[in-house]
Formats: structure tokens, C-alpha cells, sequence
């Protein structure tokens, strides 16, 4: 309208240009007060400076730029080294074993009330008996919740307490128990049950003792080892376990418990009573036998046995089933013969497996 | 002399109305930004601040100090864009 009037009336393209720079520096103009509008609002606010330091702190701070080097100038190998303390039981954990420390310090995770527990009882050193400790840990169990939802599996599983698989998962913890003993023998006292044995060379002479009183104790021939069940156990008769407390406590050794017939038994298997055996069936084929030739020779049965100091009570089944035979008379001197053969027969089955290891006995003794 | 400032006034509101003026004004902020200009600008505002004390800075102490060197600082190519722009205009709306 008027405008284009005027523009097209204003015939000199110099103004036009003018009015074009007019125009852009009215706009530059502009700019630079929006911008002076924002520095001074931020020099009165107070954030204009903020991102300046001084010179010192930049210094300090300058980031670093260097290989093998993180960028606060440090070697970035040295994690490796670091300990952690843990908040719960204030020990030095390494970094790399600090999350599986505390799950079960903290008592989370599948195990922890049951590790808990074993640490207690060993700390507290009860020796309580193995229910007392499935209640404990049950009731652990229970108090520890994880969720609405965990409990009730819980509660599922808690009727299944008494299943034997429970009791087997105690069994196998006292068996990790039993191998944790064995690397350190010395300890051997309270976990004998399932030891698979005991080094009889590193124990001093009390702790054989004690240990002899309790156990079975007799060395293997192949892990040279001692077994540790109970003095009852079957794999091992108790002429070997008397053997190997006369060879481990010498002539002074207290009898073997189990000291008694059986035992008796057992004595007359060794080469003196032989022997008195080849004398007596050479005096049997003799038809002037003398009951005092029978006493010496129990005597000498006596006294051969003398030289094992563990027998009280020195009486062989030998020398009695010979004087049974001579009290009976000789009435038939080869069937008494034939019944020694056989006890000797008997008598030499049953030591079969301590046989090795009666003579080395013998020559340490005498 | 009369006739020259109708003129500007007539061109300015026509401007305005057409919102063109707002346009050409964020075209420029942009440019002005990615150029650098902004930078360069803030970083000799705080030398005009310092040499006047954080307090006693004015906004007309600011304009005064920085305008000028604002309007020297403006690129070529940012600048010939802006005019071309104008004209453009311009000749859009004289030809109607």
C-alpha cells in the first residue's frame, strides 16, 4: 500500500541499502543486549564467576594425560592392594573377596545362618549336641526374612526338617569339619568321628594318649596313619589296636580296655608259643609226662609272655587248653593234638593283618 | 527527510508483523553462538567486570563497554547471510 508506494517512488537503491544495514545492526544491537541483560543478571545473581578457579586449584587439578596413568596421576594397578573393612565384623577384607565376605558376614545368601551358627558353637566352645544346633539354625532361618514370599517357601520346607536329608546336610558339615581338622593335626581332639586319620608321628606322647584312650588308633599300613574311629570299630581287630599301644606307649602303656578273653587269644599267636606248642605235642607222643614238665613249660609260656608288658592277665589259651588236656589225662593224645592244630589254624587267620607288624614290635621291646 | 523515516517505521512494523524480525533475530543468536562470537563476547565482559568491580557493574556500563566490539566481532559470513535475509525481504514485500 503506502509502503510499497514509497518504496517503489524511493528510487535510489543506496538508501534501500542503507535502510538494509540499519536493519542488521539494529539486530546485532540487539543481540548484544540480550547478552549484557544475561552477564549482568548473572554478575548479580552471583553465578558468573562459577566457573572459574584460581590458579593453584587448576594446577592441582590439572587432569593427567600419560599412559600406565589415570587421569588424577595415579597408577590405576594398585586396586588390587585394597582392603576393605568390613562394617559388620571390622576385619580387613581384599576388595575382590569384600562381597562374598559380607553376604555371609551380613547374613544374607543361602548359608549364612548356618555358617553363623557353626561360628558360634565354635566360638562359644559348647559342645552342644547336634539337635540343640539344628534349633538354632531353624530358628535362624525363620527370623531372617527376605520377603512375604521367601517365608512361606520357609515355612514349606520347614516341614521338612525332619527328612533325612537334613540330617544328611549335618552329617556333611561335621564331615567338613573333620577334613578342616586334618589339615591341622594337632586339633584332632573333639573331631575324631570322621577323620579319615591322624599322623601318629607329629602328635607328642599326651595327645597319643589321650587320643589311644578314645579311639581305635591303629596304623595303616599303607597311609601310615591312624584310625580315628571308635575303639569298637570293625575294620581293625583288637589285637592290632593293642599292638599299636604297646608300640606307641611302650611297656608302661595302660591295658587295652578290651583286655580279656579275646585278647587272651590273640597272645599265643607269636614264635615263642609255637614253640612251647612243637614242645608240648613232641611231650604228648612222650608217654612220661609230668605235670611239673607242664608247669615249666608254663612257665616259660609265662615267662616269654612277661616280655609284653600289656598282658595282666598272662594265662594263653594255649597253655590252659594244654593243661585242660592233662587234666583230662591221656586219654587220647592225638585228638588234643588235632584240637591244637585247629586253634592254631584259628589263631593264625584271625591276626593275619597285624602279623606284620607284631615282630617289629617285638625287636623294639627286647 | 519526513518521507525517509515513514518509511523505516513502515518497513519496521511490517517486520514485526510479519514475524520476520523475530526470525532474523534467533537466526543470528544461533549463528552467533555456533560461531563463537558469545564466547568471545562473555569472556570480554569479564574483563570490563573486573576492571569495574563485581558491584558497581551497570547494565549501561556493560552495553556501552561491549556493544561496539560486539558489533566488530560479528563474522563476515554471519553478517552477509543477515543481509541477504533483509533483502530479500524487502524486495519480497516491495514487489507486492
Amino acid at each position: 500500500m503506502k509502503m510499497e508506494n514509497m518504496l517503489f517512488s524511493g528510487p535510489d537503491p543506496t538508501k534501500l541499502e542503507g535502510l538494509v544495514h540499519d536493519i542488521y545492526s539494529e539486530l546485532v544491537d540487539d543481540a548484544c543486549l540480550g547478552l549484557c541483560f544475561e552477564v549482568h543478571r548473572a554478575v548479580k545473581q552471583g553465578y558468573f564467576f562459577l566457573d572459574e578457579t584460581d590458579q593453584e586449584s587448576m594446577k592441582e587439578f590439572e587432569i593427567v594425560d600419560q599412559p600406565g596413568v589415570d587421569i588424577f596421576g595415579q597408577v590405576y594397578n594398585q586396586w588390587k592392594n585394597k582392603e576393605c573393612e568390613c562394617p559388620n565384623c571390622k576385619r580387613l577384607i581384599a576388595a575382590s573377596r569384600f562381597a562374598p565376605h559380607l553376604e555371609k558376614c551380613l547374613g544374607m545368601g543361602r548359608n549364612s545362618s548356618r555358617i553363623a551358627n557353626r561360628r558360634l558353637a565354635t566360638n562359644n566352645n559348647v559342645s552342644k549336641s547336634e539337635s540343640d544346633q539344628e534349633d538354632n539354625d531353624d530358628l535362624n532361618d525363620n527370623d531372617w526374612s527376605y520377603g512375604a514370599e521367601k517365608k512361606a517357601k520357609k515355612r514349606k520346607s520347614d516341614k521338612n526338617q525332619n527328612s533325612p536329608r537334613r540330617s544328611k546336610s549335618l552329617k556333611h558339615k561335621n564331615g567338613e569339619l573333620g577334613s578342616n581338622i586334618t589339615s591341622e593335626p594337632y586339633k584332632f581332639s573333639s573331631q575324631y568321628n570322621y577323620n579319615p586319620g591322624v599322623n601318629y608321628e607329629t602328635l607328642g606322647p599326651d595327645e597319643v594318649r589321650s587320643l589311644l584312650t578314645t579311639q581305635c588308633g591303629v596304623i595303616s599300613e599303607h597311609t601310615k596313619k591312624m584310625c580315628t574311629r571308635s575303639q569298637r570299630c570293625p575294620q581293625h581287630t583288637d589285637e592290632q589296636r593293642r599292638a599299636v599301644r604297646v608300640f606307641l606307649l611302650g611297656p608302661s602303656a595302660p591295658p587295652f580296655p578290651d583286655a580279656g578273653a579275646t585278647t587272651v587269644e590273640n597272645d599265643s599267636f607269636d614264635i615263642p608259643d609255637t614253640q612251647t606248642l612243637m614242645h608240648r605235642l613232641q611231650w604228648e607222643d612222650s608217654p612220661d609226662i609230668s605235670p611239673a614238665d607242664s608247669a615249666s613249660s608254663k612257665a616259660s609260656t609265662n615267662h616269654s609272655d612277661s616280655r609284653k608288658p600289656k598282658k595282666k592277665k598272662p594265662t594263653s589259651g594255649l597253655s590252659s587248653g594244654g593243661v585242660g588236656s592233662l587234666t583230662g589225662g591221656s586219654s587220647s593224645s592225638s585228638s588234643s593234638s588235632s584240637q591244637i592244630n585247629v586253634s592254631l589254624a584259628n589263631k593264625k587267620k584271625r591276626p593275619k593283618l597285624s602279623a606284620p607288624l607284631i615282630p617289629t614290635i617285638y625287636n623294639e621291646l627286647n | 527527510m519526513n518521507k525517509d523515516s515513514q518509511m523505516r517505521a513502515a518497513i519496521n512494523q511490517k517486520l514485526i508483523e510479519m514475524g520476520e524480525r523475530e526470525r532474523l533475530k534467533e537466526l543470528l543468536r544461533t549463528k552467533l553462538v555456533e560461531c563463537g562470537w558469545k564466547d568471545q563476547m562473555k569472556a570480554h565482559c569479564k574483563d570490563v567486570i573486573r576492571e569495574k568491580g563485581l558491584e558497581h557493574v551497570t547494565v549501561e556500563d556493560l552495553v556501552t563497554e561491549v556493544t561496539p566490539k560486539g558489533r566488530a566481532l560479528v563474522p563476515d559470513s554471519v553478517k552477509k547471510e543477515l543481509l541477504q535475509r533483509i533483502r530479500a525481504f524487502l524486495a519480497q514485500h516491495a514487489t507486492l
